[in-house]
């Protein structure tokens, strides 16, 4: 193969430099000063309304990134450029308190949730009564139990919680089909390959394709809290106004419609 | 850090091996019929089938699950169709963790294959075909061994993309310890429980520690192949 020609190594030169010189020496952040928010994956569907509300209101855009709240933990801790956190459980939010990532003051209980099992609306499914003991593994079948993960993801905490409370988790802890995240197993459950999940009630309320067959006991789990605070990385002077909103009547309502509820 | 392995780690090492040999073997005799079809035929939608071939490598991993998820899960066309005449399940099961790995490296086998194809001297086998041999036979003595350094090239890819094989499979069969979770799925459920860096760091060099020999491996069986099949 013979040597490119010098024209070729010239055009290559100039493109490297113009890249590095394009390239922001500070960690990217959204453009136009709009406020990054890394929320968990259950509040999509109801953060997605209050921001269109809130860009409505204010003029001022948020931009929302969901996931797991132990993988949005794990990115801010390794430097992510979020304004505002808000876990689905308290752990995710003292994890990045301990590392001091987040403010303190700003830190406060936003939401409530709870818990349900669901099942694809298809099968049209009998209801569970959902008690201690109750024959989880049996309606199984040789079909496996849609959960977050239990090890990380809160959603899948709080299912492994209100399993063992139940005295159930040791019959099913080999049939769980862990998803990344609660709306994954959400999916498995709406497409109808897994028979029952353990999901928030807010994501049933959001799928059609799923019916809720049983409620989990508030006191088989611990509290399903929501807290949020703002980050100490955070240099965008819109946070504090956010975080105001995020309490204001119409992020309220937004948040109600889609069964959350709304902590003082 | 100590470097010894527990045993979950080590059942995620064992099930990434397992599945990556399988989907490599089981998508070698598919590709070598592809790239014979791409290199050779001449047919109305040959665009077509080289696209779809090549869709795994251009679409997202996880589109790619998505899509393995409604055709062969247990609702799937396929899904159904495959438990019901062959009792082979691949939803929440290893061997779906093993389609999804074939189909992702199956572009790059293909590639590979077709590549050597292409070098084949046809004279060489139209020699042997007026030596006497059928159409079987030259493929089989004649072919076949010339495109050897292309297919132990496609081999290698194809392995070290399914080890490295994440988006496809945790959308499609999920993260069940033991049957799905394979090393890239074990290394992303360590970063993401507290704590579990140093299971992830181990994990992580045993991954390059792997792929490293696979593709030194690679290099020089081919070499050796090429000068044995170098003109003399």
């Amino acid at each position: 193969m013979s040597t490119p020609p010098r024209a070729v190594l010239a055009v290559l030169g100039l493109a490297a430099a113009l890249l590095l010189a394009l390239a922001p020496a500070a960690p990217a952040r959204a453009e136009d000063g709009s406020l990054l928010v890394f929320a968990a994956a259950s509040l999509k569907n109801a953060l997605d309304a209050v921001d269109a509300a809130y860009a409505k209101a204010s003029g001022r855009k948020a931009v929302a990134s969901y996931a797991a709240s132990s993988a949005l933990a794990k990115q801010i801790a390794a430097g992510a450029p979020a304004d505002l956190f808000i876990s689905a459980d308290e752990d995710w939010m003292d994890y990045l308190a301990a590392r001091r990532l987040i403010e303190p003051t700003t830190r406060s209980d936003l939401l409530g949730n709870a818990l349900v099992l669901v099942a694809p609306a298809a099968n049209h499914p009998a209801p569970v009564a959902i008690a201690p003991g109750f024959p989880l593994a049996l309606l199984l079948g040789d079909g496996r139990l849609a959960m977050a993960d239990p090890k990380s993801v809160p959603a899948g905490k709080y299912g492994k919680a209100a399993l063992e409370r139940l005295g159930v988790w040791a019959t099913v802890a080999g049939r769980i089909a862990p998803a990344a995240n609660v709306r994954a197993a959400l999916l498995l459950v709406a497409r109808g390959e897994a028979p029952y999940g353990i999901v928030y009630r807010t994501d049933a309320a959001a799928e059609p394709e799923v019916a809720i067959v049983g409620s989990f006991p508030a006191a088989s789990h611990p509290p399903i809290l929501y807290p949020v605070a703002v980050t100490t990385a955070s240099k965008n002077p819109d946070a504090a106004r956010y975080l105001a909103f995020l309490r204001s009547d119409a992020a309220r309502a937004a948040f109600r419609a889609q069964g959350f509820t709304v902590l003082e | 850090m100590t470097l010894a392995l527990t045993p979950e780690e080590l059942d995620a090492i064992r099930l990434s091996l397992r599945v990556a040999l399988w989907a490599m073997a089981c998508s070698l005799p598919p590709a070598v019929l592809v790239a014979l079809v791409l290199a050779r035929g001449r047919f109305w939608g040959k665009a077509l089938l080289d696209g779809i071939v090549h869709l795994p490598l251009v679409l997202p991993p996880v589109v790619t699950g998505y899509l393995l998820l409604l055709l062969f899960g247990r609702q799937g066309p396929l899904g159904r169709f495959f438990a019901e005449a062959f009792g082979l399940v691949f939803a929440f099961r290893w061997t779906g963790a093993a389609l999804a790995a074939a189909i992702m490296g199956f572009p790059l086998m293909v590639r590979a294959i077709r590549l050597s194809l292409e070098a084949v001297d046809r004279r060489l086998e139209a020699a042997a075909a007026t030596l006497g041999a059928g159409a079987l036979g030259v493929f089989a003595t004649v072919t076949l061994p010339l495109m050897l350094p292309g297919i132990i090239a496609g081999l290698i890819l194809s392995f070290a993309r399914s080890f490295g094989e994440f988006g496809a499979t945790i959308t499609f069969v999920s993260n069940i310890p033991g049957e799905t979770e394979t090393l890239p799925l074990a290394i992303y459920a360590f970063t993401q429980a507290p704590g579990g860096d140093p299971m992830a760091l181990r994990l992580t060099l045993v991954s390059v520690a792997v792929s490293m020999s696979a593709l030194l491996a690679a290099e020089l069986l081919a070499r050796r192949l090429a000068r044995k099949l170098a003109p003399a």
